[in-house]
C-alpha cells in the first residue's frame, strides 16, 4: 500500500531489496551465534561438528548432575557459582532500585541545575571503559587490603547498572503530574505519604523494568568480575570461562541454553511491562 | 503548597544514590593518581615516567590496532543498523516487532562468553562455515576467520549492533511521511530520498550512535580476549597484561587514562558536531 516510507511496501526496486538484505544480514549476525549454541547443545558426539551427527540430551543431564551433586573441589562448583551470581544480582537489584527511586524523584521535582548535574554524574559509568572499571576496583581493593566478601562484586556491579535503573525510573517519573501529590496533600497527607502511597505505585512499571535490567546486567557481567573474582567469590560466567579456557566443553553449551532462555524471558517481560510507553534504552 | 523541591531536600533524596556511586568516583581518581606514581606497584611520589614508557612500539601498535578496529566496526555497524532501524520502524505487527527487538537486543543482554562460543563453533577451522563452504566446493582450504583480526571485527560488530539500532530508531521519528511523500511526488527515487532527505535528517542520531559504538569498541575487552586468542592485542587486553603477568600497575593506569581520553574525546567530538549542525540549520 505504502509507496513511500523508510522501507516501501512495494515497488521499492533495488532500494527495498538492499534494505531488506542488509536487515537480514544484521539479524543473522546478531542472532546466529546464539542459535548455533542452542543447536550444538543437543549434539550427541564429544567433538563439536556441524551439523551434529546425532542428537541427545546428554549434556543437559550433565548440567543437572553438576548442579545437584557437590563437587570435590568446592571453589569450582557450578552450584556455588550460580548461588553467588544470584545473590550478587539480587543485592544489586535491590540496592540500585532503592537508591534510584528517591534520586529520580529529586531529579524530576528538584531544581533544573541539580538535575543536569546528576544526569551527567549518573551517566558517567556508561561511557567508562569496563576493563578500566575492573582494574580500578581491583587496584583499590588490593591497595587498601579490604576484605569485602560478596561486596567485592556487588559494589562495582551497582555502579554498572545505576545508569540503566536511573533512566528507567526517570522515564517513569516523567509521566507523573505534580498535581496528584498536591491532591494527596490537600487531603491531609504529609509529603512522604504522598510520595510513598501515590508516586511510587504510579512509578511501578519503570521501577520493575529497572529491577529486571539490573538483574540481567549483573547476572551476565563478565569483564569486571574477571578482575574482581576470588576463589571464594566467583560467578557463573567466570565458572564457564575457567571451564572452557583450553577447549569447548559441550555441557557449558547446555548451561548456556538455560541462561539464554532465562534472559530472553526477562527481556520479553520487561518489554511487556514497559509496553511501548518508553524505550528500553 | 507546591510539589517543587528546594535544593536541600532534593540533595537529601539523592544522597543514597550519591553514596552508591562514590566507589566509582573514587576508582576514577585512584587510577588517575596511580598513573602519575613514581613507583610501579604502589602509589608513591609524582612522575610522568609511566606515560613516557607508553611511547614504545608495543603500546603504540596496540593503540593503532584498537583505533583501526574501532573505526572499521563503527562503519560496518552503521551500515547494518540503519536498515534494521528502518525495518523496526516500519514493522506493523506488534508480535513481529517484539521478536525483532528481542533478536536485536540479545547480543547486548547475553553473557559475552556464550556469544563467543557461538562464533568459535561457527568460524573455527573445522567450524560450521568452513564445513559448509568446503562441502559446496567453494573453497578447498579452510578460511582462517578466528583468533585473528577478522574474528575480533565480527565479534565487535555483533556486540555493538544494538547500541546503534535503538538510537537510530528513535531518530527516525523525526523523518516525517509528508517529507518523504513530497520527495516522491517531485520525482526523487528511493535512493535519492535516502541520501538527500532521510540520512541528513537522521544525522544527529547517526553521529550519536557512531560515537557510542566507537567508544564501546575501542575499550572492548571480552571479545578480543575470547575471539582474538592472544594474537589481537587491543588496548583492553594489553592493559590487562600489564596488570597480570607484568605487575606494572602504574603503566596500566596510564594506558587506561589514555583509553578513557580516547573514548571521552569521541563522545565530546560527537556532541560538538551535533550542536554545530543544529546551529547551522537554525541559520
Amino acid at each position: 500500500m505504502m509507496r513511500v516510507g523508510l522501507i516501501p511496501d512495494e515497488k521499492g526496486g533495488t532500494y527495498r531489496l538492499a534494505m531488506l538484505a542488509l536487515s537480514c544480514l544484521g539479524l543473522l549476525i546478531a542472532a546466529l551465534p546464539v542459535v548455533i549454541v542452542v543447536i550444538m547443545s543437543f549434539a550427541g558426539s564429544n567433538r563439536p561438528s556441524f551439523p551434529p551427527s546425532s542428537y541427545s540430551l546428554r549434556w543437559y543431564g550433565d548440567v543437572l548432575h553438576m548442579l545437584t551433586t557437590a563437587d570435590a573441589n568446592g571453589g569450582q562448583s557450578v552450584a556455588r557459582a550460580l548461588q553467588t551470581s544470584l545473590l550478587v544480582a539480587f543485592a544489586v537489584m535491590v540496592i540500585s532500585a532503592a537508591v534510584c527511586v528517591p534520586l529520580s524523584y529529586a531529579m524530576a521535582r528538584g531544581p533544573a541545575r541539580l538535575r543536569q548535574t546528576l544526569e551527567i554524574l549518573f551517566t558517567l559509568p556508561l561511557v567508562f571503559p569496563l576493563v578500566m572499571l575492573g582494574i580500578a576496583f581491583l587496584l583499590m581493593a588490593e591497595g587498601m587490603k579490604l576484605d569485602l566478601g560478596l561486596w567485592r562484586l556487588i559494589i562495582p556491579h551497582v555502579t554498572l547498572v545505576l545508569p540503566f535503573v536511573m533512566r528507567n525510573c526517570q522515564s517513569a517519573m516523567a509521566g507523573i503530574d505534580p498535581e496528584v501529590e498536591e491532591a494527596a496533600r490537600s487531603l491531609g497527607a504529609p509529603p512522604w505519604r504522598g510520595f510513598l502511597n501515590v508516586v511510587v505505585p504510579m512509578m511501578r512499571p519503570g521501577i520493575l523494568a529497572g529491577l529486571i535490567f539490573a538483574l540481567i546486567i549483573s547476572f551476565n557481567e563478565f569483564t569486571i568480575t574477571f578482575f574482581m573474582y576470588t576463589i571464594d567469590v566467583n560467578t557463573l560466567p567466570i565458572w564457564m570461562y575457567s571451564r572452557t579456557v583450553s577447549s569447548l566443553d559441550p555441557s557449558v553449551l547446555a548451561l548456556s541454553v538455560f541462561i539464554i532462555l532465562a534472559d530472553s524471558a526477562l527481556i520479553i517481560l520487561t518489554d511487556k511491562i514497559v509496553a511501548g510507553k518508553a524505550s528500553l534504552f | 503548597m507546591t510539589s517543587r523541591l528546594d535544593y536541600k531536600p532534593a540533595v537529601l533524596l539523592s544522597t543514597p544514590a550519591l553514596v552508591a556511586i562514590m566507589p566509582f568516583l573514587a576508582a576514577c581518581l585512584y587510577v588517575l593518581r596511580f598513573s602519575f606514581s613514581a613507583d610501579e606497584s604502589s602509589i608513591a611520589g609524582f612522575s610522568v615516567s609511566s606515560y613516557q614508557a607508553l611511547a614504545d612500539t608495543y603500546f603504540l601498535s596496540a593503540l593503532g590496532l584498537t583505533l583501526k578496529l574501532a573505526v572499521f566496526s563503527t562503519v560496518l555497524v552503521l551500515v547494518l543498523a540503519v536498515p534494521l532501524a528502518f525495518l523496526l520502524a516500519t514493522t506493523r505487527s506488534p508480535f513481529l516487532r517484539r521478536m525483532l527487538t528481542v533478536a536485536i537486543l540479545l547480543p547486548m543482554i547475553l553473557n559475552l562468553l556464550i556469544q563467543a562460543y557461538g562464533w568459535i563453533i561457527l568460524l573455527g577451522p573445522t567450524g560450521v562455515l568452513n564445513t559448509v563452504l568446503r562441502s559446496t566446493g567453494l573453497i578447498t582450504r579452510p578460511l582462517f576467520l578466528l583468533f585473528n583480526e577478522t574474528g575480533v571485527l565480527i565479534g565487535l560488530v555483533q556486540t555493538a549492533l544494538p547500541l546503534a539500532v535503538f538510537p537510530i530508531l528513535s531518530a527516525t521519528r523525526a523523518v516525517s511521511r509528508e517529507c518523504l511523500e513530497a520527495a516522491a511526488s517531485l520525482g526523487a527515487g528511493h535512493w535519492r530520498t535516502l541520501f538527500d532527505i532521510t540520512l541528513p535528517v537522521l544525522r544527529p542520531g547517526l553521529i550519536g550512535a557512531a560515537s557510542i559504538v566507537f567508544a564501546f569498541n575501542a575499550s572492548a575487552f571480552a571479545i578480543p580476549l575470547l575471539l582474538g586468542g592472544r594474537r589481537v592485542q587491543m588496548l583492553g587486553v594489553v592493559i590487562r597484561d600489564m596488570i597480570s603477568p607484568m605487575f606494572n600497575w602504574s603503566s596500566a593506569a596510564a594506558a587506561g587514562v589514555v583509553l578513557i581520553a580516547i573514548t571521552t574525546l569521541a563522545l565530546v567530538l560527537a556532541s560538538w558536531a551535533t550542536n554545530r549542525s543544529a546551529k547551522k540549520e537554525v541559520r
